[in-house]
């Protein structure tokens, strides 16, 4: 397992982030799920990833608090970060996404296939 | 002419009347007492001239007695009564015997002396009497002497002058009588009228200035005679002419019908003061000339239009926050905007927004003569705009969630290349669980949907409400028994019969009970607690939950609301469910509210009338 690519996965509903989880694994990635923002933070800070993938709208932490967080952190500064977002509305500010550095955005619904093929570029460069 | 002018002066007819019937009183009083003068008057002549004449007589008769021995007696008499005056004479011995009569078969037959009031007059006696035919007569009686010695008495009748014989006597007087006191009443009359008739003529003529239409005015007539009321009417009228003709005649009645006019305006000036948007009309620099009371009560001058006037508009807007958006005071104080309409919005602190408008008001000639400025208060606007946001968004993210879940599930599931029957079978059920998210979710949105129509109709019917209550608890125990919660029901032994819709009233309780089991942890217990009290059912559905916070108290019955609680939003839950719960109880005439204490649990309590189907 050691050449797989880590990825953490911040998602509260919890049959959205099984069934990312389960494309992930299918694609040789391993995959975390955190069920909200600060839990994410927490392991992000005692594991390293390779991508992290996100909810926008979760308790606790938001996924633009999570991202503030993690760009913060020099080990965190550059890797790529996908969010998921059910409104899609405030990720639409390119200044935001430009702010953050959100590599990709998707909107639910939204097809797990495309998000693993947006991975795999990511982390291909 | 008197008459009418007395009545025209407002003088009651009986007044009039008394004065005539006065005038008749005094005429009789009048002519009674001139009667009576002239009776008096005729009667002392008379009797002066009687007495006198029967002096002579008895010095004649005594000297016919010495020197013819009596024998012209009868001559004497003869002659004192020859001119009528007196009703008879003679002369009787001293021993009672007539010596002479003015009928002469009484002669040498005995007199009787008549009887009545004794009267005298010097040396001639008298008595007045009442003849045979009832006349009042008077007797005089004078003695006669020869050479010392008494040879009898002269007796002499006269018929006293009566009332009606006085009248007879002063007929000719009569004209003169009747004539002068109607001359009299006549003259007080005709002075009368000639005093009153300028004030009656004065008084119609004030009359009929007063019943003019206000404004069609015309001059009032001068009065043509010259008693002291006509003299000062007349300067009255030359005075209003002079002042007419100084003021111009037109000027004076244009303000008579702008006088008139804002009398009928007053209808619009009650509307426009019970507007409920602010108006005001101000001149271009923007100071106030009019506004109303709703314009004053946003401008913050509490209601008093009045104060606004000759007050900067401009200024008088309330724009305490600096958060308020200037662009829009702006566009307003810029010079280069004042000839076309401007609208903006202004947020008053942080709760309230006007709206306001300025359309400019021009002359016939295209000059800016000034503004009509609206304020309205949109704050109620903004806040049902908030919430329509507010409800797009939550429906989005509710009917996006289930969906993204089902196309995540649907598209892994079509891509397996291998796919092994557990991970089939589950993402199969995910995928159907998720579809009766969506379907509940619609039906839930359906549901508001009506009750914000007000079609949310309830079909009403006699209800067991002992078997209502089981039927629920039945639904609700494998909730319970999954999460192994302990269900406590305490139901009385009687309960009334209820008129109400069966199924939104299970569900509604359905949808309690199961909010209770979804926030109470695994252990916790969930309470339905029935009574009955006059005229009520009261329903307490009570479990040892998460809790409401005490600010989200108020707001648990909105549409969408969900608590921020992790605990709360780890379940699924469209935020719809106590909305309508709240909008089934108020359709049937009932109330619920909720007591809560975080992390202690929550008790919803459901009234519900007692009606009698």
């Amino acid at each position: 397992m050691a050449g797989m690519k880590r990825v953490l996965v911040a998602e509260d509903n919890a049959a959205l982030a099984r069934v990312v989880q389960f494309n992930l694994k299918k694609h040789g990635y391993d995959a975390t799920v955190a069920e909200n923002g600060l839990i994410a933070w927490q392991i992000a800070t005692s594991e390293q990833f390779d991508a992290i993938i996100t909810d926008q709208q979760m308790p606790e932490m938001t996924g633009v608090e999570l991202c503030r967080k993690l760009r913060e952190m020099p080990n965190y500064a550059t890797i790529p970060v996908m969010m998921l977002t059910a409104k899609g509305l405030e990720l639409e500010l390119p200044q935001l996404r430009e702010e953050l550095n959100i590599s990709a955005t998707f909107s639910k619904p939204f097809s797990p296939t495309a998000v693993v093929q947006t991975l795999e570029q990511l982390l291909a460069v | 002419m008197i008459l009418r002018n007395h009545l025209q002066l407002g003088l009651p007819r009986r007044v009039v009347v008394y004065y005539l019937f006065f005038c008749l009183a005094a005429l009789c009083w009048l002519a009674v007492g001139v009667v009576r003068v002239t009776q008096s008057v005729i009667s002392s002549r008379g009797e002066n001239a009687v007495l006198s004449r029967i002096g002579q007589a008895a010095a004649a008769s005594e000297v016919d007695y010495v020197r013819h021995c009596a024998e012209n007696f009868g001559d004497h008499i003869s002659r004192l009564t020859a001119d009528g005056r007196l009703a008879y004479c003679a002369i009787v011995s001293e021993e009672g015997q007539f010596l002479a009569h003015t009928s002469e078969d009484l002669v040498g037959k005995g007199a009787v002396p008549q009887r009545g009031t004794p009267m005298r007059w010097g040396n001639v006696e008298g008595v007045g009497f009442t003849d045979k035919r009832g006349r009042p007569m008077r007797e005089y009686r004078v003695a006669l002497k020869a050479k010392g010695q008494p040879i009898g008495t002269l007796h002499a009748g006269a018929l006293e002058p009566g009332m009606w014989g006085t009248v007879r006597q002063s007929a000719n007087l009569a004209p003169l009588a009747i004539l002068a006191p109607l001359i009299l009443i006549g003259t007080g009359a005709v002075v009368l009228s000639r005093q009153a008739r300028p004030l009656a003529l004065l008084e119609a003529e004030l009359r009929r200035v007063s019943q003019l239409p206000i404004d069609k005015p015309t001059d009032p007539n001068p009065q043509k005679t010259h008693t002291a009321a006509a003299l000062g009417w007349n300067r009255v009228v030359e005075d209003l002419q002079r002042a007419r003709s100084t003021s111009g005649s037109e000027d004076a009645g244009a303000k008579l019908a702008s006088l008139s006019q804002s009398n009928q305006s007053s209808a619009d000036n009650i509307i426009w003061q019970q507007l409920p948007d602010g108006i005001a009309t101000a001149d271009p620099s923007g100071k106030i000339i009019r506004a109303n009371c709703a314009m004053a009560a946003l401008l913050g001058s509490g209601g008093d239009a009045a104060s606004l006037e000759d007050a900067n508009i401009l200024h008088s807007l309330p724009v305490h926050d600096a958060q308020t958006d200037q662009s829009g005071l702006e566009s307003l104080s810029d010079p280069a905007h004042l000839q076309r309409p401007v609208v903006c919005e202004l947020s008053v602190g942080a709760a309230q927004t006007l709206r306001v408008a300025r359309q400019p008001l021009r002359q016939q000639g295209g000059e800016l003569q000034g503004h009509l400025w609206t304020v309205r208060d949109v704050t109620q606007q903004k806040l049902a705009e908030q919430m329509r946001d507010q409800f797009i968004d939550a429906a989005t993210h509710e009917l996006r969630t289930p969906l993204a879940n089902i196309k995540a599930y649907a598209e892994t599931l079509a891509s397996m290349d291998e796919p092994d029957l557990e991970s089939q079978k589950e993402f199969c059920n995910t995928i159907n669980s998720e579809a009766t998210r969506l379907a509940r979710f619609v039906d839930d949105l359906l549901s508001i949907s009506s009750m914000e129509a007000g079609s949310l109709s309830l079909d009403r019917q006699n209800v067991d409400t002992k078997r209502l209550l089981d039927e629920v608890v039945e639904k609700v125990r494998p909730l319970t028994r999954s999460k192994s919660l302990e269900f406590d029901v305490q139901l009385p032994a009687k309960m009334p019969e209820l008129n109400l819709d069966k199924d939104k009233i299970i569900a509604m309780l359905v949808n309690l009970l199961g909010n209770a089991v979804k926030y109470t942890p695994s252990g916790g217990r969930v309470g339905l607690k029935v009574k009955v009290a006059d005229k009520l059912l009261q329903i307490d559905v009570d479990d040892t939950g998460v809790g409401i916070p005490a600010d989200d108290v108020a707001k648990v019955f909105d549409k969408f609301f969900r608590g921020n609680d992790p605990r709360v939003l780890e379940e699924t839950g469209t935020g719809l469910g106590l909305s309508l719960a709240r909008e089934v109880v108020r359709l049937h005439g009932g109330d619920i509210h909720v007591t809560s204490e975080i992390d202690k649990g929550s008790t919803f309590s459901v009234m519900l009338p007692i009606r009698e189907g």
